[in-house]
Order: structure tokens, then sequence, then C-alpha cells
């Protein structure tokens, strides 16, 4: 029970009036007389028991006031929602990647389709149905409708997604589904318990487990190590409980280069060596075992070319060109790096076409017009060019200490990130993307501290902190260099193939409209921005292409998450019951609905002040009164 | 205020006329010693009577003893004044109900009665009893004998309130215990007292020779029940003590009842005693009073 307008309880305060005026007429008109003995005989028929019975009169107007203003107030009572009433159902399902597991020949997602047309077809007419999904975040394939037709398009249209699902993604889906009065959870796993119980409200979550523990194979890590010098590995997982031959090739370039089989003990994951590779190229590992999820059964990865590359350092402080250097070497031994001072960088080598670099890594300087495929502008100088030279690239200031977080708006898990020394206020342009963010000053204020983005002009990376004193190397702030190597190997790439992990945003430049390709064959147009660019969320695993004004690039998504490919865990969560059993439940698992009370407390409101008015005729009969 | 009726001259016109009625003798017999009597010595011959032994020599009639050779007293016709008290009964119970204005409509009796008893030069006196803290009030005037004083008594009649409660046998101690001679006593009360207080006091007036005459005053609304109808608590204005009750037709025709009821026991035993009984209930019987009720019952003439 409750009230659907609980301020107006203040209205209760006229009981308190009501009482006040009893308690007033309690105390009767005192007249004074002469002498008692004149009315010994008077009658006296109530005042010997006047206070110690009950008044019928006050405590009818007390009921009646009371049924009134509790009607004021919106009181209402939870029933259970009778069948063939107009229940709303939400069918929520699981489009993890496990739900492309198969069994006997078809997916769990297949299976619960099915489970949710058994339910739609045994549901009232009149009853409402939504479909909502959940992956990576939540999604209303078809909102509340009585079109069943409609519902059972948008449940055949579904596919499950190479990525894992989400709790968080879970529980938007709940919360959309919360004004339904029945949720029908679709998944192969027991949902997390505070995925559900927060967000729940007043209705029940029913949820059909789909599928049974089985084995998968995966493809963990693929290493294409580097051409003519070290050997390669792929990082091969069984999550069966029992021995599994596994049988993986290795293609570079679409053509084989190694072919291996091996037994896998239960659980085990091993390494499989092969190469060193001839030459670079795009790598790609497969299990040609068939198992119950393919997504993690392929891995891409580019092996480097073993042409020689140019780099270009540039920095005002000697160590900081040295350590600069020893970080791209390590990251590409073929890099052929320059180091030298912003100030003596000679202007005949600056002439353009006259010299081109792979990567031209600028720290606190800005040298314009450097034939460079890539530049990093790491602590860009305050007055420097640079802003101008790359469009929307704007510099407010120094921060004299900042502090790394993992994501906007959010510290890393493991509490705060790295402290960073002197950092430059940044403000990105819409083309470049912030790939990690930090804090600085006693706000806690944002602001991006590492950036990539491309544009037709070529790649341009910004780090904001400042390197100076061997930073890079201190092992307290490993996070400072995780992100110098992740920005010079995104700017490094080679042109027209990126490897990305399955649901991560991939910004590409492009000429004109784009034509997608995406792995199961179906193209997708996409129109470039005002920059140019084109962006796209690979959610299955594969190659996908993209065609643009007669020029292609590729797009190669990474499958694998540890626990969505295993099959055979248990997550801790809440008891999951089986579809049928949840069925089977005692009646006060059915949902409940708002019953209002208003009529019910307005009638008896009324009767209580008629049966009042009865009373006081008859009073007034009593005492000879002609009137009330 | 029905007091102030009293010294109206229209009021005191009607009046003019009446004069008290006095049942006991006006005369005694020159020259015998009567207890408790002043011994008459008027100038107006009443008779003649022989001598006996014991008689004041000054009365003898020595024309006749010479003539007759008899001795003979003369006798003269007392030439004596009956003194006159009023006593009003000023307890709480004579204020209630206020609209009634018992208390005024006593006060004006008694002003009225010792207007008239002053026509014949009797003294008069007021006076208003009640018992108060536990004390006897007893506040009287002066005596007063003729009528160009009367309006002396008119500071005593205004100055009167209500209060305490009605002890008639201990404001009558208090009376007799200044000793005087027997005269008249007008009692004027409601009479809402136990029965044997009244009774007591009354009897102890008679055997103090006193002439006694009562009057038994009451509010119209308490002598007819006729209160607002509904359901009221009622409190005893002397006692305190309280009770409730639903007036209506039931409660008026019992109340008629019990003040009729307490009217004829006062009526009975003041027949029964000699002494004269009025009554006067409601203030618009002031008017009429001394025309009907007082000279039926002989309390003027």
């Amino acid at each position: 029970m409750g009230f659907l307008n609980p301020a107006n309880l203040l209205w209760a305060l006229a009981l308190g009036v009501l009482v006040l005026i009893y308690l007033r007429s309690r105390s009767r008109p005192t007249l004074e007389v002469s002498s008692l003995m004149l009315f010994d005989d008077a009658p006296a028929p109530v005042a010997s028991v006047r206070h110690v019975r009950l008044d019928p009169l006050f405590w009818l107007e007390v009921a009646g006031i009371t049924a009134l203003v509790l009607a004021i107030a919106g009181l209402y009572a939870m029933a259970p929602v009778h069948a063939g009433r107009g229940r709303s159902h939400a069918l929520v399902f699981d489009l993890g990647a496990a739900m492309s597991a198969r069994e006997d020949g078809n997916s769990r997602l297949d299976l619960a389709r099915r489970a949710a047309f058994k339910l739609i077809a045994g549901a009232p007419a009149g009853d409402e149905f939504s479909v909502i999904t959940y992956a990576l975040e939540a999604q209303v394939p078809a909102p509340q409708t009585t079109n069943l037709a409609v519902v059972k398009a948008a449940i055949n249209s579904l596919e499950p997604l190479a990525v894992a699902a989400k709790a968080a993604a879970l529980s938007a889906a709940i919360i959309r589904a919360r004004g339904s009065s029945e949720i029908d959870l679709f998944t192969d796993r027991p949902p997390p318990a505070e995925a559900i119980g927060g967000s729940l409200g007043e209705a029940q979550v029913r949820v059909h487990r789909i599928g049974r523990d089985d084995g998968n194979l995966a493809i963990a890590a693929l290493d294409p190590g580097t051409p003519d010098s070290t050997r390669g590995r792929a990082l091969v997982r069984n999550f069966s409980a029992a021995p599994h031959l596994v049988e993986i090739a290795i293609d570079l370039d679409g053509k084989e280069i190694a072919h291996q089989p091996l037994m896998l003990a239960p659980r085990e994951q091993a390494l499989v060596p092969f190469g060193p590779l001839r030459s670079g190229g795009i790598l790609r590992a497969r299990i040609l075992t068939e198992d119950a999820i393919a997504a993690d059964n392929q891995r891409w990865a580019i092996a480097r070319s073993d042409g020689a590359a140019r780099a270009l350092v540039l920095s005002p402080d000697a160590a900081v060109r040295g350590d600069l250097a020893r970080v791209l070497l390590a990251i590409n031994p073929n890099f052929q790096v320059e180091t030298i001072e912003p100030a003596k960088f000679a202007p005949a080598a600056n002439a353009p076409g006259s010299k081109r670099y792979d990567l031209a890594v600028m720290h606190d300087s800005y040298v314009p017009g450097i034939g460079t495929e890539a530049t990093l502008m790491v602590y860009p100088p305050l007055s420097s060019a640079s802003g101008a030279e790359i469009p929307g690239l704007r510099i407010d200031g120094t921060a004299r200490s900042a502090a790394m977080s993992s994501e906007r708006g959010a510290e890393s898990a493991g509490g705060p990130g790295a402290a960073l020394g002197a950092t430059r206020v940044i403000q990105l342009p819409e083309w470049m993307d912030a790939l990690d963010y930090g804090t600085y000053g006693s706000a806690g204020a944002i602001i991006p501290i590492v950036a990539a983005g491309e544009v037709l002009s070529g790649r341009v990376g910004v780090i904001a902190f400042d390197v100076r004193d061997h930073f890079l190397f201190d092992p307290d702030r490993l996070d400072a260099l995780i992100a110098l190597v992740n920005v010079t190997r995104r700017l490094t790439a080679p042109a027209g193939v990126q490897v990305v992990p399955t649901g991560a945003f991939v910004t590409l430049a492009v000429s004109g409209v784009a034509q997608v390709t995406q792995p199961d064959g179906a193209k997708v147009i996409l129109k470039p921005d005002k920059w140019g660019r084109v962006k796209l969320r690979p959610l299955q695993a594969g190659r996908y292409v993209i065609d643009s004004a007669g020029t292609h690039a590729n797009v190669l998504a990474n499958y694998y998450d540890a626990a969505e490919s295993d099959l055979g865990a248990v997550p801790e969560a809440v008891p999951a019951p089986s579809a049928a059993a949840v069925h089977a439940e005692t009646p006060a698992a059915r949902p409940k609905q708002v019953v209002p009370l208003a009529f019910i407390l307005i009638a008896l409101a009324m009767g209580a002040f008629v049966l009042e008015s009865i009373l006081l005729v008859r009073h007034a009969a009593r005492w000879r009164m002609t009137h009330v | 205020m029905l007091e102030a009726r009293a010294f109206e001259p229209e009021f005191l016109k009607k009046l003019d006329r009446l004069a008290l009625g006095i049942k006991r003798a006006r005369t005694v017999r020159a020259g015998t010693r009567t207890l408790g009597r002043v011994q008459g010595l008027g100038i107006e011959p009443e008779n003649f009577r022989e001598y006996a032994a014991g008689d004041d020599l000054r009365f003898l009639d020595w024309n006749a003893y010479a003539r007759l050779d008899q001795l003979s007293i003369r006798t003269f016709r007392a030439d004596r004044q009956v003194e006159l008290t009023i006593l009003i009964d000023a307890s709480a119970s004579m204020g209630f109900p206020a609209r009634d204005d018992k208390l005024g409509l006593a006060l004006a009796l008694g002003a009225a009665i010792a207007y008239v008893a002053m026509g014949e030069n009797d003294p008069v006196r007021m006076a208003a009893f009640a018992m108060r803290r536990g004390e006897v009030y007893l506040k009287a005037t002066g005596f007063h004998r003729r009528r160009e004083s009367y309006l002396e008594f008119k500071p005593f009649v205004a100055a009167v309130k209500c209060g305490g409660e009605t002890r008639i046998g201990a404001a009558v101690d208090d009376l007799l215990h200044h000793r005087r001679a027997a005269g008249i006593v007008v009692v004027i009360s409601d009479f809402l007292v136990s029965q044997s207080d009244y009774e007591d006091a009354l009897a102890r007036l008679v055997l103090a020779r006193h002439e006694v005459k009562a009057v038994h005053v009451m509010g119209e609304i308490e002598s007819t029940g006729e209160y607002p109808p509904g359901l009221v608590r009622v409190r005893d204005a002397e006692t305190g003590q309280t009770r409730e009750t639903v007036f209506g037709p039931d409660a008026a025709a019992a109340c008629r009842r019990k003040a009729e009821g307490i009217s004829a026991r006062v009526r009975d035993f003041c027949t029964g005693r000699g002494i004269s009984y009025a009554r006067a209930f409601g203030a618009a019987s002031l008017e009429t009073f001394f025309e009907h009720e007082l000279g039926a019952l002989g309390v003027i003439r």
C-alpha cells in the first residue's frame, strides 16, 4: 500500500480540528442556577455516561473525514494483475557473444527466440510486448505494442554480437523494462544480482536461462613477432572441462603459413609458436576445430614490415630526446630515429618534400611544415603556432600537476592514476579522440591527456604532459609510458588497416561517402562529417572493408572475452531457476499493479455521513426538537 | 434593576394608599408591667378599672375618688410604635438566574413594604443576610420612621450584593441576639434552603413574639423552568455542585413542579404558625404584588 499524493495527508489536520470541536462540545455549557434542588426531577439522560461511552456521531465524523483524507492522498493497494487484463511484458534478450554459441544446430539466441515466441503465444489477447536487448548497451528494437507481428519481427531480427554483455547494459535494459508488469529475461547465464535488484521496482523479473554448460575454444592473443627476427605466438585456450583437440592455422596476407593440431587439457591454454615471419602483413590465426562460439575462433594482427621507417624527435631537452628515441625503437626496431634540437633543425631539411618521415615527435616545441605521415605533439608549447597548424586544437594553459584517469569522469578502478607533472590544458577538435583523461586542480577538472585523430593531411597525436626528467621510465608512472606506446602505435599503424577489439569506435578519414562491408557481407553507407571522417563500431569479429572514392581501408575486429567465452562458468549471481521452474512459482511471484482505493474511501465517507445524519434526526426526535 | 423601581415616584404613589396590616394589638394597658412590653404612655384615655395593689399611683383618678370615694385607675391607649425589620435574603441563590433579578425584586418589595410602614411612622429598618466565608453576614440599616426618610434606604438597597449561602436560621439568631422590642419581621427570601433551616428560623421569630411575614420570591425562569433547550451542566450558585441535565419540556415541567412544591411547603408551614405568607414569582409580579398578593394574605390592609 502507499499514497499517490502523500502531501495531501496534510488534510489530516482536519481530524485535529474535529477532535478539538469534540472536546469543546464535551465541555457542556455551564449554567449557574440558584439551587440544584429545583432540578431534582429534571431528566438527565446522558449526563452520567457521557464521558465513558462512545459517541457515535463523533466517530462517524472521524471515519468520514479519515476516509476522505486517505482518498485525496491517493491511497492505493498493490493487487495481483489478473490475466487477460492487458498485462505488459518486456522481453529482454542478452545479445552477448555467448548467445551465438550453438547447441544441436541452433544458437542460444534461437532457443531464446523460441521461448519468447512460446510466451507470446500463451499470453492472453490484449497483452502488450516490448523487445529490449543488451550487450554493450541497452536498446529497444520494439517498444511496447500489442502488434505481435511487430514484436516477432523484432525478435527475428536479433543477432548476437561479438562482444561481452555488460552488467551495466543489463541494468539499463531492466530500467527500460521497469514500467512493464512482467519482465522476461532471456540469457545464457544468471544475471548479476546487483544488475537487477537496484532497478527492479515493482515489476518481477523472470529469468529464462537459455542453453547448457558447454565447452569452447578461443584464441586469446596473437603476437606476430618481428619479421625475420622473432617468432610469433598464438595463445589458444580451452574452456571445456574435457580435453580438446585443437587445429589452428596461421595466415599472412591470406596465405597459410602455419597449420598445427594440438591437444589441450581441460581448461588449459597453450602458446602456439610460429615463424618468424618473412615479411610484414596482415596476420590471422584461425581455429579450424568446430566449437560453440565462432567469433573467438579467429584473431587478427598486423605484422610490421621489415622496411625501414624514419622518425624524427625534436625536443629542447637532450634527455627527453633520448628517452623518446628509446621508446620509439622499442615499439618498432625498424625505426631510424633522428633526434635534434628544434632550434637547430636545418631549414634545408625543412623544405617540403625534401625529407619524408613516418613519424615526427615534437616535445615542447613545434616546427611547422615537416613532411611526415604522422605527428605526435608531446607537451605542446603554449606560444607556438601548433594550435593554428592543427585545426581546432586549443591550448588553454598549463597545470602544475595532474593525474591520469582511465575514463572520462571516472578514475581507474585501482584508484587515482599516475601522478603527472606539468600538463597542458588542451581543448581537442572534434576530429580527435581522447584516449586518456586526467584531472587537475582542487576541483578535479577533467581534461584530455592523450588524444589522436586523423584527417586527410595525416595522423596527429597529442600527449599533454611533460616527459622531462626521465618521466617515461619512472616505474611508478607506467601509465604514462603505456599511453605513449598506444598513441605511437596508433599513429604508426599501417595505412589503410586497423586492428581493433569489437565494440571499440573506429574513426577513419575518407574522401567521400563510405560504404562499409561487414564481415557477414552486409553493406552500410556512412556519410563523412565536416572533418572528412566516418565513425564505425565493429560489433562482429572479422574484416570490415571501407570503400570511399576508390580508396580502401580495412578494419579488423578481434573478439575475445574470457568470461563471455567461458560457457561452463557460472558467475556468482542471483539464483537462476529455469524458465519452467519460474513459471511454476507461487502466485506471490505474479506481478502486481496499483489499485487506487479512492472510490471505496469516498463511498465509506458518504456512508458515514449519511448514518450520522440519521442519528442526528433520531436524537432530535428524542429531544422533541422540530428541526435539526 | 428592579430595586430602582422602589424609589420611582409613580411606584411610590401607588403605595401611598396602603397601610401595613398588623394583627397584634397595638395597645397595652398603662400602668401594667408586662414582660417584654413597653408600657403605654399615651395621652388618649382608654378606660377605668378598680385599683389593684401594685398599680402605679400616678394613674389613680383622684377626681373620681373624691366624688365616688372609690379608687380607680385611669388607663390610656398606648401611643406605641411597632418596629418593622425587613430581612432580605442576599445569598448567592438570589442572583440566579441573572435575568430574573430576584434580588432586585426582593429589595424592591422590601423597600416598598418599608415605605408603606413608614406611612404610620413606624420605625422601619432593612437588613440583608447571608452566610459568607463561614460567618453570618447581616447588614442592617438604622430605623427610619418618616417617609421623608425613605430615601435613606436607597444607598443600602443599591449596595446589597448577592453572595454566600442561605442561612436564615443563623441570620435570625444574630437578629435576636440584639434584644429589642417585639415587632414585625418580614422575611423576603427564595427559601431555596433546607426546610428545617427556614422552619426553625421562622419559628424562633414567632417565639420571640415577633409578628412574622414571609415573602417568597422566585424568578420567572426558575419558577417556570423555561431554560434554553439542550444539554447543559447546571451548577449550584451556593454550593458549587453540578449536574448535567437536558432542558426541554420535560425538564421545564419538572422545574415548575419543584418550585410549586417548595412554595407549598413554605406556605403550609407559615399558615400553621400564624405567619403571613405572600409570594412574588417573577419580576412582573412587582406591579400587582401589593394589590393582590399581600392584600389577600393580610400583609397589608
